[in-house]
């Protein structure tokens, strides 16, 4: 009965061979692409898409959204600069505000989905308004102190050795987000939070009938989705340079599209962390890649929602498949 | 109250909407009588008429495909899509004025079926196929214009500034009527036409209409085709009042536009809407855009005011809906 | 047999408007099968919720190893070992058979789920049951059959002494039926007491020690099943008196025309090789239990489901009968044929719009003239059907979420009445409806084929069926098993093959 799943099957498996055609095409066609400060820039940027993405994946295997992550994350990078601009804050205070701001929101998604049942993608959209409001007040450039002090900031997602041109940069990012990935790989699918998770997006009624606070827990998936958002408002103020107060609509789509080509199910019930971290990756490589080629950014943003559309049809025709 | 809603007159005309009214005509007596001479009657009403033409047009769009139960927030983005790659056209290669104008409703036409074929016929999720779609517009406005804003004539333009004319001739505010008539048309295809019926039917009950032998594909699909021509008509407001789109923008719209649509008594779950209602939910959000804005306060507090109430108006309707059941 | 483990006595529960338990007694003893049968609507469903806790008991009283107990919830009387086995299954799709298992309970180690333990605990639980299945294949990949035998497995792990089975063969295969005799007949060994809720006489003869028989809410009696034959169990499931005269024979014509054909039709595994005629004024009855693929046979002609194969043949305006192909509801409604739902308010109208609005649903093109709807028209037509079936209601603008079930249902024939439709399916047509209004139906019904429409009736009451059909189809299993003429029909003869396991 049980039927050996070939890796052919895995959606997973696929993304990466389309990682590793996408990296081809573009090294062929362009030499800037195959610079390592290339490689380097697109890895800074990856980073607080792959922490939203992380994040969001949880309120989309619940079969729900949060479309307030892109501008929860500006909002709060925002706020913490003017704290440490306005107020002279510690950055670590300013990193924790961060946390603290995507906890409240998170909880706040959480509430209006779980408790008072709103649709989700009309109460994160809401949500995703009001931080866009919130973070529009604020008209600091974010973090401004860093850039020329407080180095070790910017050393949490990259190590530069050495100064000036020469330096030898790392980019141990990279490294955080592997652990990260994998921590919350582990927490999906060994932990009672995980797997309720995935319980409420297969079939919620049977999983409120074994017993399973299923209010509780689904409130937790959009509070542990602000956590990362929290997360990614860090790792966005440190590679960027300065944030415009306001932004931040649309990045929301770039982590969405990468859990969607990681392989979540559309209505909910399956994903993974790792799939989401390999969809990341498509993104990241069309958002960098296209303009080397000769394609303007702006053609990026409908490659994501073509990309969406597409990677959504082909779980939608699968799941056809199988109901036949 | 009971007996207050017995009353014929009141049964006639629908006590929500007499209480909408009443909030509108409070809030702006309210605001005169706070901010005074900072809330010019005269000036008021008419950058809020002007504020209502475009949104009123996304609103009443947006009302088509929330009656059948389903969501579209890539309006916003996609009205600016259609002004600004119709007015680049007209700009920078010369199409006629008159072209343009079809150009940009059309725009509006093709987002609005492309949507409504992939929910209706390829079951994509509302939602996932309106993020997808406010970032494949947003990505054709950009890479049309490279990333430029468009300006559309001013009044004085010689050639074409006549096309201001849909929102005021000499001071009188055709557009008022254009949108009340607009508004009116929209009433009676949703309550006295075929596709209106088997609209509202379907947001109500899909199936049940469905083995009733009707194509419930096709109407639904219809739904968003009206919801994207109206905003494509919107874009024409838009343009016709603020001259200048820029590319990247327009989100703030959705849920502008969603708010009045859902303030006016349109339920979020499908087959009950109130295109009155409507017409008044726009009046008082825009209303709301120019009180803000009169009190010193930004687009940031805009937004954060819509999303609350957003949310109040859609919990008021999700658990009147659960005591109903 | 041991000592008895469980008594129900003198159960008595009342819903408004039906008295669905009337002083049943009941009881199980260790190590034994113990069989629950009746008609549809007997009671037995009602019977097993007030033991789990799911409804409340008015009056009575149940004694659990000798203590009397009343459970509020699931929980409380799984935890008491009192554990149900639901037809439809209650799992997770997305999880693996283990994490199923222990949904809700799951053994831990620091933060993380102990998954090794689960996954030793299950392949233990299997090993007793002697399954071959293994924990770690996600719920959906399995058929319905294993995916039973991890619901047993699940109730098992609740360390259950009563385990009740609700219709458990009802989507298994016959190889997937031998394997759950085996593992009920061990735990049974084990001195568990095990109810068995099924239609398949074969099964009830092959399994279990006793029979209670259950009818009308009521208790009948209990056999030995060594002792009692099948016609015995029969006659007391259908032995109530019949107030309504029973139809004595067909009204429909001899010469009358053939004016729907069904040939070969399969749909899935509920209709399979489904055939028989419907003619001109006849009445024809659905007869079986549930779950024997009637209703699914009615959407699969009507196009509300997808068919893999079958020929559908209709009469003609120019009285040829001509094979149509129908794969939507739209087709056939352009056939003229018209299908009312046992399920009303999700699938006959749309409540939440008025009776009028109801009515011209299949038929707007009537109504409109130019673009607009002519709603004066509408209106009157409304009227007019409100008056012809004397539909309660206070006006056509009524929302028919206010109206009763009997006059909702007139609406919904009143809909197929304005496209004027020559075939009706009406499946379950009294179903939640009361005694008054069922008989406006009936007189309808008859009105109708007198008039010459023709009408296909699926129906689980033995009385309505008697007293309506010219002819009876018998259905079991997905397959029709009978073909009778009313003036044959019997209960016996009907019940006897509805409940036949033909191969």
């Amino acid at each position: 009965m049980t039927k050996k799943k070939s890796i052919l099957s895995d959606q997973r498996f696929i993304v990466v061979l389309v990682i590793i055609a996408l990296v081809a095409v573009f090294s062929i066609l362009s030499k800037e692409f195959r610079q390592y400060s290339t490689i380097l820039s697109m890895l800074d940027f990856s980073y607080y898409d792959l922490l939203m993405a992380i994040g969001v994946t949880f309120p989309l295997i619940t079969g729900g959204v949060d479309l307030s992550i892109g501008t929860g994350m500006v909002c709060y990078a925002l706020i913490a600069g003017t704290m440490i601009r306005s107020n002279e804050w510690p950055v670590v205070a300013a990193m924790l505000l961060c946390i603290v701001l995507g906890l409240i929101v998170g909880t706040l998604n959480g509430v209006l989905i779980g408790v008072m049942n709103l649709p989700p993608f009309l109460a994160t959209l809401c949500t995703c308004m009001i931080t866009r409001g919130a973070g529009s007040l604020c008209s600091a450039t974010p973090w401004p102190a860093l850039t020329q002090e407080g180095g070790w900031f910017h050393s949490i997602f990259k190590i530069t050795v050495g100064t000036g041109r020469s330096a030898d940069r790392y980019p141990i990012g990279f490294l955080w987000m592997i652990i990260l990935v994998l921590l919350m790989e582990f927490v999906l699918f060994h932990t009672k939070f995980g797997r309720y998770t995935i319980a409420i997006g297969s079939n919620k009624e049977a999983a409120a009938l074994s017993g399973i606070n299923v209010k509780f827990y689904h409130v937790m998936v959009y509070v542990v989705c602000g956590l990362f958002t929290g997360l990614a408002a860090i790792a966005y103020a440190a590679v960027t340079p300065t944030v415009q107060p306001g932004t931040g609509a649309g990045l929301e789509m770039d982590a969405i599209g990468g859990v969607f080509v990681g392989g979540v199910a559309a209505s909910g019930g399956y994903g993974s962390v790792l799939g989401t971290f390999v969809g990341i990756f498509v993104i990241m490589l069309l958002k960098t890649g296209l303009p080397y080629i000769g394609l303007q950014a702006n053609w990026q943003q409908i490659i994501t929602g073509i990309v969406l559309i597409v990677a959504v049809l082909i779980d939608i025709l699968k799941e056809k498949k199988r109901a036949v | 109250m009971e007996k207050l809603k017995q009353n014929p007159i009141v049964k006639k005309l629908g006590l929500n909407r007499i209480l909408l009214v009443c909030i509108l005509i409070l809030m702006f007596v309210a605001f005169r009588a706070v901010l005074g001479s900072k809330f010019p009657v005269a000036d008021s009403i008419r950058s809020t008429l002007n504020y209502v033409y475009f949104l009123g047009f996304l609103s009443l769009g947006v009302t088509f495909v929330i009656a059948t139960g389903g969501i579209d927030f890539s309006i916003g983005p996609v009205m600016f899509c259609c002004a600004l790659v119709s007015g680049y056209c007209m700009t920078s290669y010369g199409v006629p004025m008159a072209f343009a104008m079809v150009l940009c409703v059309l725009i509006g036409l093709a987002f609005g079926t492309f949507n409504g074929w992939m929910v209706s016929y390829m079951s994509v999720p509302p939602f996932i196929i309106s993020m997808a779609s406010m970032n494949i517009a947003k990505g054709i406005a950009s890479v049309f214009t490279k990333t430029q804003s468009v300006s559309w004539p001013q009044s004085s333009d010689p050639v074409n500034g006549w096309f201001r004319n849909i929102v005021s001739v000499n001071g009188f505010p055709v557009g008022l009527i254009i949108f009340l008539a607009v508004a009116v048309i929209c009433g009676i295809v949703l309550y006295n036409t075929k596709p209106g019926r088997y609209i509202l039917c379907l947001g109500s009950n899909s199936e049940a209409v469905r083995l009733s032998g009707v194509n419930t594909k096709k109407w639904r699909m219809l739904a968003y085709m009206i919801c994207g021509l109206l905003v494509g008509i919107g874009a024409l407001f838009f343009v016709a009042t603020y001259t200048t789109v820029q590319p990247g923008y327009g989100d703030q719209y959705n849920n502008e536009a969603i708010a009045g649509c859902v303030m006016g008594g349109t339920s979020m779950v499908g087959g009950l809407a109130s295109i009155g209602g409507t017409v008044i939910g726009v009046f008082i959000i825009s209303l709301l855009q120019q009180g803000i804005m009169a009190f010193g306060l930004g687009k940031g507090q805009q937004m954060i005011i819509t999303g609350i109430i957003v949310i109040i108006a859609v919990y008021i309707d999700v658990s009147a809906r659960r005591r109903k059941n | 047999m041991g000592e008895v483990i469980l008594t129900m006595k003198d159960i008595d529960k009342s819903f408004p408007g039906v008295h669905a338990l009337d002083h049943v007694n009941f009881e199980v003893k260790r190590g034994e099968v113990h069989a629950l049968m009746g008609e549809n609507g007997a009671g037995k469903s009602t019977l097993m919720k007030v033991l789990t806790g799911i409804y409340q008991k008015d009056s009575g009283s149940i004694t659990y190893k000798g203590k009397e107990v009343e459970f509020h919830n699931t929980r409380e009387a799984q935890d008491a070992g009192v554990v149900i086995v639901h037809q439809e299954l209650n799992m997770v799709g997305d999880l693996t058979v283990a994490q199923n298992i222990f949904i809700g309970r799951e053994p831990k180690k620091g933060f993380r789920i102990d998954d090794k333990k689960m996954i030793e605990d299950s392949k233990k639980l299997f090993q007793d049951l002697n399954i071959e299945i293994d924990p770690r294949e996600k719920m959906q990949n399995l058929t319905v059959g294993k995916q039973q035998m991890c619901e047993i497995a699940k109730a098992i792990s609740h360390k259950a002494e009563v385990i009740i089975f609700d219709e458990p063969s009802a989507a298994l295969t016959e190889k997937e039926i031998a394997d759950l005799f085996v593992i009920i007949r061990d735990l049974r060994e084990k001195g568990l007491g095990i109810v068995y809720i099924s239609h398949r006489m074969d099964e009830i003869k092959v399994i279990t020690d006793r029979v209670t028989v259950m009818r009308d809410g009521g208790y009948v009696g209990t056999l030995i099943t060594k002792d009692s034959t099948k016609e015995d169990i029969i006659n007391m499931m259908v032995g109530r008196v019949i107030y309504e005269d029973p139809k004595q024979h067909s009204m429909v014509a001899p010469d009358a025309p053939v004016v729907l054909k069904v040939e070969h039709l399969n749909a899935g595994k509920m209709v399979q090789d489904v055939s028989f005629e419907l003619r001109k004024g006849e009445i024809l009855g659905f007869s079986g239990l549930m779950g024997a693929g009637r209703t699914e046979t009615a959407r699969a002609l009507f196009g509300a489901d997808p068919k893999q194969s079958g020929k559908i043949s209709i009469r003609g305006k120019d009285g040829q009968l001509r094979e149509v192909t129908i794969n939507s509801p739209q087709d056939a409604v352009k056939y003229g044929i018209g299908y009312l739902s046992e399920d009303r308010r999700r699938y006959g109208c749309v409540v939440q719009k008025s009776v009028s609005e109801n009515t011209t649903l299949a038929t707007m093109e009537q109504f409109t003239s130019g673009l607009l709807i002519n709603k004066g028209k509408e209106k009157k037509v409304a009227e007019k059907y409100i008056q012809e079936l004397a539909t309660k209601t206070p006006n056509a603008d009524q929302l028919v979420v206010n109206l009763s079930g009997g006059n909702q249902q007139k609406v919904v024939i009143a809909k197929w009445l304005t496209r004027d439709s020559d075939i009706l399916i009406f499946d379950e047509p009294t179903r939640g409806i009361d005694v008054g209004a069922k008989n406006e139906i009936y007189k309808l019904m008859n009105k109708l084929a007198a008039e010459g429409k023709s009408i296909i009736m699926i129906s689980s009451e033995m009385t309505e069926v008697l007293r309506m059909s010219d002819r009876i189809i018998i259905m079991c299993e997905g397959k029709v098993t009978g073909d009778i003429d009313i003036s044959e029909a019997t209960q016996e003869n009907i019940m006897t093959k509805a409940t036949r396991n033909i191969d």
